[in-house]
C-alpha cells in the first residue's frame, strides 16, 4: 500500500498544524460547499488515517495520527451549519483556531436531511418520485423527476450528486 | 512477501475466521471441516482446555465447566444488569473481583473474561496456522459496533493474551460492507443490520469508490439469537412444569438440554413451518422415574412469541436512521448478517421495516469474518486499500457534581477524534483532582458506564480560579478511549488505560502473554499455579491512586470526587469535596486564554524572525504534494 506521504512534510505539516484553521488543514476555501468539505476530509484520510500509515515508521505514525484526529474535528465542524457558523464568527480573532465540538449542539443531521430529501415540500415530493423510480430499475425516470427537484432547489448539491450517480450506473448499464 | 494476518469474527455464540491471499477471501474451516466454531470453552478435569464444537456438546455433561456466551459478559462490571441475567441463564460460576469486574470460577481456578476469550481466539490461530502452516502473529478482530470502550478494550486484551497482535478491532457492520462492496465500485447508501447471537447493530454507510464512511451506528448488547432461544425454551420449560410440577430450570443438566433443544427447533423453523420436539429425558424425579418432553412449535407460535425482541431492533434502526439523516426510501440496500437473520420471520420483518428485499448473497455467519479478513489484509500491504470512516457508537462523557456526566464527544463522531477541556478546581489550593469517565446516552453517571478514573496531582496549587487543568480525551480508529490531564503551565501529565472492567492491568496482561494461559487449549496439560492467578489480586493498578479514606462504597460515589459545573461549584456537596475539579467560568477563561495568546503572540514572533516561509507557505506546499503524489499512486493502481 505505497502513499506519497513524504516524511519531512508530515513532520512540516504536524508542526504548523497547531497554527492553521480548519479550512487551511483541509485545503478548502473558506467558502467551501459541505460535499467539498466531505471529500477533502476523504482525501485527507487516504494519507492521515491510521490504517493509511502502518507500514511507517512509529514517530511518522504519531505525527499523522496527530493530523487525522484534527482533521476530523474539522470535518466535524465545518460539515455542520450550526458549528461552522460559530467557528467562522471566531476564526479571525485570536486564539480562535479550533472549537470546542461540545460547544455548539450538531445540526448536520437536519442539514443532511435536507441536502438528501430536499427543502422544500415540492422538493421533496419529486425527490420520492425520484427514488422510487430508482427502486423500480428506472434510471432515467429518476433523472427526470430529481432534476424537477433541482430547478425548485438549485444549490442542492445531494441532488446534483444523486443525479450524477444514478448516469454513471446508466452508463456502466448500457 | 508481507507476513499474512487473519480476519476474526469473535461472535457470542459462533467463532469464524478468514484469510484473504492473492484477492481471493477464504473462510478457514477447523479441523472437523467445520465454517464456524461454536464460541465455548470446556475445561477438563485434568486442566487442559477444550474449544468449539465439541466444547459445546460437554455443556450437557458439565454445564459447570462449561463456559458459554463469554461475549456477553467481557467488558462489564459484575453489577451490571447483563451479568445478573448471565447468572440465571448459565449454570458456570460468575465471580466477582475487589474491583467489581467479573471471573468465571471453574474447577476452583479464576479466570476473567479476556482469558476465556483468548483460548477462543487461540483456536481460531491454530486453524489458520494449520492452513497455512505459516505461523500466525497478526489479526483484525470484530466487534459488535455499539460496544464500548471496556468492551473492546477488552477484546484487545483477549487478543494479546491468545499472542496475536491485533492490528484493529473492526466494528463487525462495517467488516460485512467491506466484504459486500469490496471491489464492486459501489455508490451507495446501505444498511447494515446486525442480530447476532448476543447482540444487535445497525450502521448506515455511504460507501464510495473505495471509502466506506459509517454515518451512523447504533445497538443493543444484549439483544440476540440467544434471546430467541430462551423464548423457545421458556415454551418448553413451562410445558413440562405444566405436565411434572418440577421446573426444569433449576436442574442445571435439564436446562441445558432444554437450551440445546430450543436452539435446534428455532433452527429448524427456518426451514419448515413446524417442528416436533422430543426429549427422552429431560431430567429423573425423586422416584428415579425418566421424565421426557414431546412439543410441536409452529413457526407462527415462534413468530408471536419473539415478536417484542424484533420490534425492539426495529426501535434502533430508527434511531441510526435518524442520526445519519436518512430514511429507508434513501438506502440502495439492505445487508443481513448473523445466523439468526436466517429466520425467515425476520427477513420478512426486515423487508417491511425497509421495504425492500434484503442481500443475503453473502453467508451471514461468515460475512463479518470476510470483512475482517479484507481490512486484514489491506492493512499488511496484501490487498488494495479501502479507508473505513467510523464512528464512535456512544456519548463520551465526564462526571460533573450533582451526578450528572457531561457529554464531550457525542455518538456517531467520526474517530479517530480528540477534545480537550480545561478545568480547574473547585477548592483554592486543592492537592489533587479525580478524574471519572463515562460512555453512553445519559444524562446521569449511573445510567451510563463507567470507564475508569484516575487522579491527578501534578498541578500548580493555587486559588481555585488560576489553577488550569487540561483534560485530553481521545478515541482512537479502535474506538478505544484514552484520557490525559495536564498542566498546561508545569507541562506534568498523568494518563492512564481507563478501561477498568477488563479487570487486567497491562502487568497482568504481560504476565499472561508470558504464563501462556490460551496456551492450555494447545498443549492440553499446562496447569497455572494458582499462586499466579490475578484473580486474588486487589485492585487495577491505577485504582490504587485512591485515596485510602474514601469509603465510597460503590463506583458511583455521592459525587465526592466528580468534577463540577460552574454553576453548581457553591454546593454544599462540591465544597466539601476534597479533590474535586470544576469546568473553569468563562471569566476565567478568557482571561486565561488573554494571556496565553500574550505569550503566543511573543512566539510567533520569534519563530517569524528566524525562518522565511510562513506556516501557510508550507503548509501549501505540504498539502499539494501530499495530494498530488497520492493521486499518482491512484493512477499506477488502475
Amino acid at each position: 500500500m505505497p502513499t506519497g506521504i513524504d516524511p519531512l512534510e508530515v513532520a512540516a505539516l504536524a508542526r504548523i498544524m497547531e497554527e492553521l484553521d480548519y479550512y487551511e488543514l483541509l485545503a478548502v476555501e473558506p467558502t467551501a460547499t459541505t460535499a467539498e468539505i466531505r471529500r477533502a476530509y476523504h482525501a485527507s484520510s487516504r494519507n492521515f488515517h491510521p490504517d493509511a500509515n502502518r507500514h511507517l515508521g512509529q514517530d511518522l505514525r504519531d505525527h499523522c495520527g496527530r493530523i487525522a484526529k484534527r482533521v476530523t474535528e474539522a470535518y466535524c465542524v465545518l460539515r455542520d451549519t450550526r458549528r461552522r457558523r460559530s467557528y467562522d464568527a471566531r476564526r479571525g480573532q485570536t486564539g480562535g483556531l479550533r472549537i470546542q465540538l461540545a460547544e455548539a449542539r450538531s445540526s448536520h443531521i437536519e442539514q443532511r436531511r435536507a441536502e438528501i430529501g430536499g427543502a422544500t415540500p415540492q422538493g421533496r415530493q419529486f425527490h420520492a418520485k425520484a427514488e422510487a423510480e430508482a427502486k423500480a430499475g428506472n434510471l432515467a425516470g429518476a433523472i427526470q423527476h430529481l432534476r424537477m427537484a433541482l430547478t425548485l432547489e438549485p444549490a442542492n448539491t445531494g441532488f446534483k450528486a444523486r443525479i450524477d450517480a444514478w448516469k454513471r450506473s446508466e452508463q456502466t448499464r448500457t | 512477501m508481507a507476513e499474512i494476518a487473519v480476519g476474526i469474527d469473535l461472535g457470542t455464540s459462533n467463532t469464524c475466521v478468514a484469510l484473504m491471499r492473492g484477492g481471493e477471501v477464504a473462510v478457514l474451516p477447523n479441523a472437523f471441516g467445520e465454517r464456524t466454531s461454536a464460541s465455548v470453552v470446556h475445561f477438563r478435569q485434568d486442566g487442559s482446555v477444550e474449544v468449539g464444537n465439541s466444547a459445546k456438546a460437554k455443556v450437557i455433561h458439565a454445564p459447570a465447566q462449561t463456559v458459554s456466551s463469554a461475549k456477553r459478559l467481557i467488558g462489564r462490571y459484575h453489577f451490571s444488569e447483563e451479568v445478573k441475567k448471565a447468572q440465571a441463564l448459565y449454570a458456570y460460576e460468575i465471580v466477582e473481583t475487589p474491583n467489581h469486574s467479573v471471573r468465571i470460577e471453574v474447577r476452583e481456578e479464576e479466570f476473567s473474561l479476556p482469558e476465556v476469550s483468548a483460548m477462543v481466539l487461540r483456536e481460531m490461530k491454530q486453524i489458520a496456522e494449520r492452513h497455512t502452516g505459516e505461523k500466525v502473529t497478526r489479526a483484525v478482530i470484530t466487534v459488535p459496533a455499539y460496544f464500548n470502550d471496556n468492551q473492546r478494550q477488552a477484546t484487545k486484551d483477549a487478543g494479546r493474551i491468545a499472542g496475536l497482535e491485533v492490528l484493529r478491532i473492526l466494528n463487525e457492520p462495517t467488516a460485512a460492507a467491506l466484504a459486500y462492496g469490496f471491489g464492486m465500485g459501489l455508490n451507495q447508501r446501505v444498511a447494515i443490520y446486525d442480530l447476532g447471537g448476543g447482540t444487535f447493530d445497525i450502521s448506515v454507510l455511504e460507501i464510495g469508490k473505495d471509502i466506506f464512511e459509517v454515518l451512523a451506528t447504533s445497538g443493543d448488547t444484549f439483544l440476540g439469537g440467544d434471546d430467541f432461544d430462551d423464548r423457545l425454551m421458556d415454551l418448553l420449560a413451562d410445558q413440562f412444569v405444566g405436565d411434572f410440577g418440577i421446573n426444569p430450570r433449576n436442574d442445571p443438566y435439564a436446562h441445558e438440554k432444554l437450551k440445546l433443544a430450543a436452539e435446534n427447533a428455532k433452527k429448524a423453523l427456518s426451514l419448515d413451518e413446524e417442528t416436533l420436539v422430543v426429549i427422552e429425558e429431560v431430567l429423573k424425579n425423586d422416584a428415579g422415574e425418566i421424565l421426557g418432553l414431546e412439543r410441536t412449535i409452529t413457526r407462527d407460535e415462534f413468530a408471536q412469541l419473539t415478536q417484542d425482541l424484533i420490534m425492539r431492533t426495529f426501535k434502533v434502526c430508527d434511531e441510526a436512521l435518524q442520526q445519519s439523516g436518512l430514511t429507508v426510501r434513501d438506502l440502495d440496500g439492505v445487508i443481513l448478517v448473523g445466523g439468526p437473520t436466517r429466520l425467515p420471520m425476520i427477513r420478512e420483518a426486515v423487508a417491511g421495516y425497509f421495504q425492500q428485499a434484503p442481500r443475503v448473497d453473502v453467508d451471514p455467519d461468515e460475512v463479518v469474518a470476510m470483512g475482517a479478513a479484507i481490512h486484514a489484509a489491506a492493512l499488511v500491504g496484501e490487498a488494495q486499500d479501502s479507508m473505513l470512516l467510523d464512528v464512535t457508537p456512544l456519548d463520551l462523557r465526564i462526571g460533573v457534581a450533582g451526578g450528572l456526566a457531561e457529554p464531550v464527544i457525542e455518538r456517531n463522531t467520526p474517530v479517530p477524534i480528540e477534545q480537550t477541556r480545561t478545568f480547574t478546581t473547585v477548592q483554592d489550593h486543592q492537592e489533587s483532582v479525580q478524574i471519572r469517565v463515562y460512555q453512553g446516552d445519559h444524562r446521569r453517571v449511573e445510567d451510563n458506564a463507567m470507564l475508569g478514573e484516575f487522579e491527578f496531582s501534578g498541578f500548580e496549587k493555587g486559588l481555585r480560579a488560576d489553577v488550569k487543568i487540561d483534560v485530553t480525551f481521545e478515541i482512537d480508529a479502535d474506538g478505544i478511549v484514552n484520557v490525559t490531564a495536564s498542566d498546561p503551565a508545569t507541562g506534568e501529565a498523568a494518563s492512564t488505560r481507563i478501561s477498568l472492567s477488563s479487570g487486567l492491568g497491562e502487568e497482568q496482561i504481560e504476565h499472561l502473554i508470558q504464563e501462556d494461559v490460551a496456551g492450555r487449549v494447545q498443549t492440553g496439560s499446562t496447569t497455572r499455579d494458582p499462586s499466579t492467578s490475578f484473580a486474588a489480586s486487589t485492585a487495577r493498578d491505577f485504582s490504587g491512586a485512591r485515596d485510602p479514606s474514601d469509603t465510597t462504597p460503590g463506583l458511583f460515589g455521592s459525587g465526592i470526587e466528580d468534577l463540577s459545573l460552574p454553576a453548581l461549584d457553591l454546593s454544599a456537596s462540591s465544597l466539601e469535596e476534597a479533590s474535586a475539579l470544576a469546568l473553569l467560568d468563562d471569566e476565567t477563561l478568557i482571561r486565561l486564554s488573554q494571556e496565553a495568546d500574550a505569550i503566543g503572540e511573543d512566539m510567533t514572533l520569534e519563530t517569524s524572525l528566524g525562518s522565511e516561509t510562513t506556516a501557510s507557505d508550507l503548509f501549501e506546499t505540504a498539502g499539494r504534494d501530499l495530494q498530488s503524489s497520492h493521486s499518482k499512486d491512484v493512477k499506477e493502481e488502475d
